[in-house]
């Protein structure tokens, strides 16, 4: 290869110096804080201290505990239980917003409408659960309003169906806009053209619209996957502390400073994420569907 | 349209050259060692299909991109690693690519405010509305570049360019945006100013008419290469390549075989005394060479039989198409040479020519 | 045919989804205006008031129930969304800059900063006070630690917002400027942010509202100092009262006079750019 010309190296120098600021950035205060939990889940817990004594210590109590494990099936358990919850809640008012809807400002405002909760702090959105769903709240009253049931339905709060419940509402709106996104780009003239051919609507549905679709679900799945997993405030909220996620054990353990089984339970969260994440972006290249 | 007789160029100076210039984009080869040489106040045409590199060619001149070899020598200087905005070259955008947020004076002022001008505000704003008023915006001054139309955005452009005072400006298809009535105009209005400012314009061009009637010179590209310069007059006379013939869109195009000085086509054998080295045997026939006779005519020069069409006026000249097997074969009729005759639709008549007129190209020229 | 039945059917669908999506807040406002002090944060309202409301302002006779400690948490919060706002904004625009470019590892270092948004607020927090603490030696500070967490969560939004908006930018109006002699940062400042302004506007919209509702990451990495939603969450563990739903009204309504802001501006824009286009129509 011959030399650059300088105008090329000019470029790269303008290139590297734009990227510089931010890679450091994320290389500090991202990554290496990354490298950190993994580096002292292996350190040695005193009472309230860690020392850089290399140990396997608190590995062997996560795998060796319960209630550790266990929050691990918790969590994955919810992540699947949420992610097809707002799937189910989200698809069919995407389709609706996103292709059945002719006019563009009716289905923008109905995105607007969509995203106007999100104004509302997420902690107070968590909160407000709590009195629709309590022994007395706004579901029982109106249920029992309607007669449609005679007693109060109790196992609607602090319990993982209120968990559920929560988590579905604040995060289906991730699922609605990729999908509606994606439905919206669909040429129209496709489905006219299948519809003259005589396919029925299921038939257009499964053989175009889903599939063309899919890209969108795998952005809002992975938008999902990453709140959830990454959860505690909700379910700390809403399941009175009987729904332990990996994110509740972390809290709990710095609480009482138990850095390194933190640590611990910051690297299985981190390679639970890493798999899923890997896993839809096998299906879906990010990078192109922007 | 017709091609009129040029003044000599004299050449007192080179502004301008290139050597080599190559430009690749991953397989594809934009630019294939170019090599050229404008004097002052010399207006340069280039011609050629899209994806002949042309654009490629302006931009490497201009220094938006760089080439993979070769030089760009302006005004004496290698400035094949000048950043552009200190070559002092201008460029006039298809797409004008005025800036949207500011009105048309800030627009012309523009390089000589934020640029190196050094001038005063007093200065700036005197020398732009003379070149406003020149390219005939006044009282336009304050409007935003989305409140005037097609044309006068082009002039923008140019006065944007020009308020500078380049010895050199590239102009990228700038009348293809407009339509052909404000096209014809502007192009006056180019060879006007271009006279009184002494500048060198290279305009790059997809239209075979615009290059023949703009250019003090021609130059013709293909997939990179610059395969013919010349006048209008050498090149629309003495096209170099069936290539180059083809993209003039001037001449009727035969395939056949050359051999022992006469060339073998759908209209038989015709004499061909004179032919150009190519790896193709192609006989051309200018549109304007062409003469329609009746069929029962007798004639020792070459004939073809063909049935007519269909007729389309261009202003100064009338268009027959006529249909020789399937193969198209065009005849023109400057109407300064008399009325037009009228032919019959479906019939047949024998279409002649000068054979001393006709370009010969083949294999077997040495 | 189908579309006669499933349009209406899913129309009903949406309907029913919106009262799932809005439900809570409804209560919430609606229990936001329960009697006080006595009323708790359930039904029946016993009498309509604006008690809690004028409890947060300390407009009330001091009670049984201590006002929410929200007012120096609601500043920090603020100062902190406004620095992170401007310095991952910063950092967007010149990252999506450098990538109009193709340059060598522009997918690694495409993905490094989209793993800010993908990696969950715990990890981030948790990583970075173990740094803070364990290597570095430094006390954590919502200004400091904190804010390096925020950044590196906010940034990557900033950063893909302006990515799309210089998607679409037209190269050949800076061509044009420096063609004109004037060099790239000149061009920058008086061309090319001029135009991709409406964008930045989003970017800085997202980052602030992002770092203003932050919590996971501030858990975990701001110490002693409590920025507004960690003051909320304190409220979680200790018996709720109204006054906390009148808080979450107040702040929907300053969420949405800054939407109304942003949209305003964006509207002058867009009414712009259709002036543009009608012009164009009639040349």
């Amino acid at each position: 290869m011959p030399e650059p010309a300088p105008a090329l190296k000019r470029q790269s120098m303008t290139t590297r110096l734009l990227l510089a600021p931010g890679i450091l950035w994320m290389a500090l205060f991202l990554v290496l804080p990354i490298l950190m939990i993994v580096y002292v889940s292996f350190w040695t817990q005193t009472t309230f201290n860690i020392s850089p004594t290399p140990t396997l210590a608190s590995w062997k109590a996560f795998f060796g505990s319960d209630t550790y494990t266990g929050a691990l099936w918790t969590t994955l358990r919810l992540w699947l239980i949420i992610l097809a919850s707002t799937f189910i809640v989200g698809y069919p008012t995407a389709l609706f917003v996103g292709l059945l809807v002719k006019s563009k400002t009716v289905s923008t405002v109905l995105l607007v409408i969509c995203v106007i909760p999100f104004w509302t702090s997420f902690l107070i959105r968590v909160l407000a659960w709590r009195p629709m769903l309590g022994k007395e709240g706004a579901i029982n009253i109106v249920l029992m309003k309607l007669h449609i049931i005679s007693q109060p339905i109790e196992v609607l709060l602090f319990t993982e169906l209120s968990v559920v419940i929560g988590m579905t509402q604040i995060y289906c709106v991730f699922m609605v806009g990729p999908i509606a996104f994606m439905l919206a780009r669909i040429d129209r003239n496709i489905i006219e053209a299948a519809r003259d051919l005589g396919a029925g609507f299921g038939r257009i549905f499964w053989k175009i619209i889903f599939p063309l679709s899919l890209p969108g679900v795998v952005v809002g799945a992975i938008f999902v996957s990453v709140m959830v997993l990454g959860e505690f405030a909700t379910s700390a909220a809403l399941s009175g502390r009987k729904v332990n996620l990996l994110g509740n054990i972390i809290v709990t353990q710095v609480g009482s400073l138990k850095w390194a089984m933190a640590s611990v339970v910051g690297v299985i969260l981190t390679v639970v994420m890493g798999i899923v994440i890997a896993g839809f972006l096998r299906i879906v290249d990010l990078k192109r569907e922007l | 349209m017709q091609p009129g007789p040029e003044d000599e160029v004299v050449v007192e100076t080179a502004v301008f050259r290139i050597e080599g210039l190559t430009r690749r984009y991953g397989d594809l080869l934009a630019l294939d060692n170019a090599t050229l040489e404008a004097g002052a106040n010399e207006y340069i045409s280039f011609l050629g299909p899209s994806g002949s590199g042309k654009t490629t060619l302006l931009r490497v001149i201009a220094g938006f991109e760089t080439p993979d070899a070769g030089r760009v020598i302006f005004q004496g200087r290698d400035v094949t690693n000048v950043p552009a905005h200190e070559r002092g070259i201008g460029f006039v955008f298809q797409n004008f690519a005025l800036f949207p947020h500011l009105t048309v004076m800030k627009n012309v002022a523009f390089g000589l405010t934020h640029g190196k001008s050094g001038l005063s505000a007093a200065d700036i704003d005197r020398r732009c509305r003379e070149m406003i008023d020149m390219v005939g915006l006044s009282g336009m001054e304050d409007r935003g570049v989305d409140q005037i139309s097609g044309g006068q955005r082009q002039r923008v452009a140019l006065a944007r360019t020009l308020t500078l005072r380049p010895r050199l400006v590239l102009l990228d298809e700038p009348l293809g945006a407009l339509d052909a009535n404000l096209r014809g105009r502007m192009r006056n209005e180019l060879r006007a100013i271009r006279e009184r400012l002494g500048v060198t314009f290279l305009h790059v061009t997809g239209s075979e008419s615009e290059a023949l009637a703009m250019g003090d010179r021609v130059v013709v590209l293909d997939r990179g290469r610059l395969i013919q310069t010349g006048t209008p007059a050498e090149v629309y006379d003495h096209p170099a390549s069936p290539d180059v013939a083809h993209f003039l869109n001037r001449f009727n195009m035969f395939d056949g075989k050359l051999s022992g000085g006469s060339f073998t086509g759908a209209f038989g054998t015709a004499p061909a005394p004179v032919a150009t080295r190519s790896p193709r045997d192609v006989y051309a026939v200018r549109y304007d060479r062409m003469r329609v006779l009746p069929l029962s005519a007798r004639t020792d020069r070459p004939t073809l039989k063909a049935r007519y069409i269909a007729s389309e006026y261009l202003g100064s000249s009338i268009m027959s198409f006529f249909d020789a097997e399937g193969h198209v074969v065009e005849v023109e009729h400057h109407l300064s040479l008399g009325a037009p005759e009228t032919y019959e639709t479906r019939q047949e008549y024998l279409l002649s020519w000068n054979p001393e007129k006709a370009i010969v190209f083949g294999r077997e020229v040495q | 045919m189908e579309s006669r039945i499933l349009k209406p059917v899913l129309a009903l669908y949406v309907a029913l989804f919106l009262l799932f999506l809005y439900g809570p807040f409804v209560v919430l406002t609606i229990l936001s205006f329960q009697q006080g002090p006595e009323g708790g944060p359930q039904f029946p309202i016993i009498e309509w008031s604006t008690y809690w409301y004028r409890q947060l302002f300390g407009l009330t006779p001091p009670s049984r129930i201590a006002p929410l400690p929200f007012g120096d948490a609601l500043i920090r919060s603020l100062v902190l969304a406004l620095m992170t706002m401007v310095v991952s904004t910063v950092l967007g625009v010149m990252s999506a800059q450098a990538f109009r470019r193709r340059f060598r590892g522009a997918s690694l270092v495409f993905y490094l900063i989209v793993l800010g948004m993908m990696v969950p607020g715990v990890l981030t927090g948790l990583g970075t006070s173990l740094l803070a603490n364990n290597i570095i030696g430094i006390e954590r500070h919502w200004y400091t630690t904190a804010f390096a967490t925020h950044v590196a969560y906010t940034y990557p939004f900033a950063f893909l917002v302006m990515l799309a908006i210089l998607n679409r930018f037209d190269d050949s109006v800076e061509e044009a400027s420096w063609s004109l002699g004037v060099d790239p940062w000149t061009t920058f400042r008086k061309v090319t942010f001029p135009l991709i302004f409406p964008g930045v506007l989003s970017a800085m919209l997202f980052a602030f509202t992002l770092s203003l509702d932050e919590f996971p990451r501030t858990l975990f990495a701001s110490g002693r100092d409590q920025t507004l939603p960690l003051a909320i969450y304190g409220t979680f563990a200790v018996e709720i009262h109204p006054n906390i739903f009148a808080f979450g009204v107040l702040t929907t309504l300053f969420s949405f006079a800054l939407l109304s802001v942003y949209g305003i501006l964006m509207a002058l824009s867009v009414r712009r750019a259709r002036r543009l286009a009608m012009q164009e129509d009639i040349a």
